[in-house]
């Protein structure tokens, strides 16, 4: 079956995905009395240490900084769990991936769609945050969709890519463990881009699709102004050509993972 | 009559690695060293022709490793074939592990809907066949507690009940027919001969060569994933059993 073609296969197992993105769901908040409130918890808990290590420790400038370094984290931790969570999506499933036949791309569109619920579900958290430092908001926080739309297509064409290598190089998750703790670094989420020195943001910008991304979230939920269309533009169309080639990989490969696993 | 289900000179080869490559630094030192590691490839089926016609029971023959699951695996698209091709005309729905995707920590209900999508259905499609699923499986008492609480037996019905539900033109048993007690298995082979009746087409690998007699029209003996006689379920089965018993 062709690329294109298996795409029609794949819409028609969408029941498939809402069913693995409820079980995944249910199965994390069941097991924990607070179920729910720890996915507020966490981000929280570290947006107080943030705060403490860089406002009071580090005397920072940055204004509103819990504010500013809950976006940094909520936007991260979804890429961060997204992308982690998929590399290991077909391996962790062997048994099921040996044994029914179903569009192989479904586990870790799964993954990624699931996180993504979870951090619309933080966001209550984030709103909190903005309504406690009065952050005046304008009507570019429609973009908001949008802004989410881009990094789910990011991480969904680098969750393909990444789950369908793991099938045959097991050290791909070791390896980007490491890599995700270099890129967290790489990316502006405890500083500005205005902190860098100009040639270094420039290329940061070209290069690291997640620090346009996280600029996008901070112009509409922080600054409250206007993210630049042209800007907006290019990061989403960097974001479907990933999607394409992780796609395409992914296609490649699949039809030998019912072997190789 | 239409063909169900045919293979064109189907062949499936297995790489056997004896010291399997999984990471990217044995597979830098084998591309160093010009090896491929110490591979051995193993031909699991070799140039298999095979038609299934609409309607007929085909029950599948032959020793352990002969190719019998490959076959299944390569018509449920589980497998692709090295060379040759597989055409399946229908839906097809496989009864080759039962209960395969059952997440232990939901709920019977939670995952006879999981299950129902693994297989392809539509909520809609579950929601009319929930009942009968469950009546089918008789666990109402248990049905809104975690699988993990589950015995084996209990398991395998509910995962059996799921998969007959699904109601396919092309039905793939293997070996799985050895769940529950006595009156749960004639209840599975009530549900496979109301299938046949239907018209439905049914592939069985099994060893009880007597339930392959009372349910099969034709088989197909496979030797070393070749097709060592192929015809009426009598005639194969006798063959083979006087090449096992000599």
């Amino acid at each position: 079956m062709g690329a294109v073609a298996h795409l029609n296969e794949l819409f028609a197992y969408r029941e498939l995905v809402r069913n693995l993105v409820a079980r995944d769901l249910k199965a994390r908040y069941r097991n924990s009395v607070l179920g729910f409130v720890w996915c507020l918890f966490n981000p929280l808990l570290m947006t107080v240490v943030y705060t403490v290590v860089f406002t009071v420790l580090m005397r920072s400038t940055i204004p509103n900084f819990p504010v500013f370094i809950l976006i940094g984290i909520l936007a991260w931790n979804l890429h961060a769990t997204a992308v982690m969570g998929a590399i290991g999506s077909i391996v962790g499933n062997a048994g099921l991936v040996m044994k029914v036949y179903f569009p192989r791309e479904v586990l870790p569109v799964s993954v990624v769609l699931s996180n993504a619920v979870n951090f619309v579900l933080a966001l209550v958290a984030l709103f909190a945050l903005l309504f406690v430092y009065r952050v005046n908001l304008s009507a570019s926080l429609l973009l908001l969709p949008v802004i989410l739309l881009t990094q789910v297509i990011f991480s969904l064409g680098l969750a393909l890519f990444l789950s369908a290598l793991t099938v045959f190089f097991r050290d791909v998750e070791i390896i980007m463990e490491t890599l995700m703790v270099a890129w967290f670094f790489l990316t502006p989420i405890f500083y500005r881009m205005e902190d860098l020195v100009p040639a270094y943001a420039r290329l940061m910008y070209i290069a690291n699709p997640m620090a346009s991304i996280i600029s996008a979230y901070r112009d509409v939920l922080y600054l409250g102004g206007m993210p630049g269309f042209d800007f907006l533009t290019r990061t989403f169309v960097t974001s479907v050509l990933v999607l394409v080639g992780g796609y395409l990989f992914f296609h490649h490969l699949a039809r030998r993972f019912g072997e190789e696993l | 009559m239409a063909a169900a289900v045919t293979l064109e000179g189907v062949s499936k080869r297995f790489i056997l690695h004896h010291h399997k490559t999984r990471s990217f630094q044995e597979a830098l030192v084998n591309l160093v060293h010009r090896r491929n590691g110490s591979r051995e490839e193993f031909w699991a089926l070799r140039n298999v022709s095979l038609a299934v016609p609409q309607g007929k029971t085909l029950a599948i023959v032959g020793e352990n490793g002969s190719g019998k699951s490959t076959i299944l695996k390569l018509i449920t698209r589980i497998l692709e074939p090295t060379s040759g091709r597989v055409h399946a005309n229908g839906k097809v729905s496989a009864l080759i592990e039962l209960g395969a995707g059952f997440h232990p920590d939901l709920t019977g209900r939670e995952n006879i809907y999981l299950n129902g999508s693994i297989l392809g259905l539509s909520r809609k499609e579950m929601s009319r066949k929930f009942d009968e699923i469950v009546a089918f499986s008789e666990m109402e008492r248990f049905i809104d507690t975690p699988v993990k609480h589950f015995s084996s037996g209990m398991y395998a019905r509910l995962g059996f009940s799921v998969a007959i539900s699904v109601d396919p033109d092309i039905l793939i048993i293997d070996e799985v027919l050895a769940v529950g007690d006595e009156a749960f298995q004639r209840k599975c082979l009530g549900r496979i001969k109301a299938l046949q009746s239907r018209g439905r087409t049914v592939i069985l690998v099994s060893h009880n060569l007597e339930m392959l007699r009372s349910l099969c029209d034709q088989a197909v003996w496979l030797k070393q994933g070749v097709i060592a006689a192929e015809g009426p379920v009598d005639d194969v089965v006798g063959q083979y059993l006087d090449a096992v018993q000599r």
